[in-house]
């Protein structure tokens, strides 16, 4: 490959590094397994990169990638599973003591997220990334009604977790 | 939902603190070794193509065919080598084929199809391999515990009915060894991808609602 072809990757991809860093944010609890997971991303983006023909924007493109690493290619998910443990545990404890403040429903709605499985994270990343569900039935591969009633079993789920 | 619109507010807000690397750290980054599943998925797939065909290297072929063919079965063997060799060929061409299929630009649906139709076609290859270990040796069986050379061994009286059972139990047993070891390849290389293969394909009963 040559090196403007290295050049212009790399300038996009810290363009838009903030997709990745997402993605890391949601399916890693930690910081050293948010850089594995970014390095593992940015080779896999770098790898596919010649076959990247345009035909999509960059971003869209980026997000395929980066959720294919972390939900198919990406096989480190021990660390966050032990990280998950704790923090449900920790979570639980803290749910019983009501807190209405908008800083603590944030906290618990992310350790609720945590606590959902690979395909439930990347739905509710792509809701969070504001795509709609056309959006996301065609960046997931799947049918649009598919992803709606994905969508919403995923949001049952987190209401039950919300209020057990 | 409001908690997930809260949330939804709250995750532009953070892009800001989000981490930045810089133009040099991202150019050494995509330079560093991938851990990512195909490479093991290519690399055992190889081995699990290979290593049955290496127990070949320490078979001396022609004293071996000279001792098949005093056992009359020369021609089944023959045949055998010829037809296991093409089923092998094509077992590789569909792997290469499938392989090349794996990439990350694909939607995240096909990728797992294509991680899974490439490991089913080494199931189907270890599936052909355990179904040719009894075939064969039950054949090799046959005629050897029929030849002159080996019943003249025997003690007079000798029930066979024995050597026939020890046989097959030890046959049974040498195949239920491979197929345990490779389903313990297989669980470890697949069992989370396909957990979420299941989830992504499974359709939801539930009422839609607020769409």
């Amino acid at each position: 490959m040559t090196k403007e072809l290295e050049h212009k990757f790399v300038t996009d991809l810290e363009q838009h590094q903030n997709i990745i860093h997402k993605v890391c944010k949601l399916y890693t609890n930690n910081q050293d397994a948010h850089n594995d997971l970014f390095q593992e991303i940015s080779i896999q983006l770098w790898r596919a990169y010649p076959k990247f023909r345009g035909e999509a924007k960059f971003s869209t493109w980026m997000y395929r990638v980066a959720l294919n690493t972390a939900i198919t290619l990406y096989r480190k998910s021990k660390r966050t599973v032990q990280t998950q443990d704790f923090d449900s545990v920790l979570f639980k404890i803290q749910a019983t003591e009501y807190d209405d403040t908008e800083e603590e429903q944030l906290r618990l709605l992310y350790k609720a997220i945590r606590q959902l499985s690979d395909i439930e994270k990347a739905l509710v990343f792509l809701y969070l990334e504001d795509k709609n569900y056309k959006e996301i039935a065609e960046t997931m591969g799947i049918t649009e009604v598919n992803a709606r009633v994905k969508m919403n079993r995923v949001k049952t789920k987190l209401q039950k977790i919300l209020n057990p | 939902m409001d908690q997930l619109d809260l949330l939804k507010k709250d995750w532009k807000k953070q892009e800001e603190a989000l981490p930045k690397y810089s133009f040099d750290e991202l150019s050494q980054l995509i330079h560093k070794k991938s851990s990512s599943i195909v490479k093991w998925i290519f690399i055992i797939s190889v081995l699990e193509l290979v290593l049955p065909h290496l127990v070949y290297l320490f078979v001396d072929y022609d004293t071996s065919m000279q001792h098949y063919k005093e056992l009359g079965i020369g021609n089944f063997i023959t045949g055998f080598y010829i037809i296991f060799y093409i089923v092998i060929f094509y077992f590789i061409f569909r792997f290469y084929k499938n392989y090349q299929s794996i990439s990350a630009n694909s939607k995240p649906k096909e990728l797992m199809q294509n991680i899974i139709k490439t490991r089913r076609t080494v199931k189907h290859y270890i599936w052909f391999n355990l179904a040719m270990v009894p075939l064969v040796s039950i054949v090799i069986l046959h005629s050897t515990f029929k030849s002159e050379e080996f019943l003249n061994q025997l003690p007079e009286n000798f029930n066979m009915a024995i050597i026939w059972v020890i046989s097959i139990v030890v046959i049974v047993i040498i195949t239920l060894l491979l197929w345990l070891f490779y389903r313990l390849i297989y669980g470890i290389l697949l069992n989370k991808l396909k957990r979420n293969y299941n989830e992504l394909m499974s359709n939801g009963n539930e009422v839609l609602q607020n769409v």
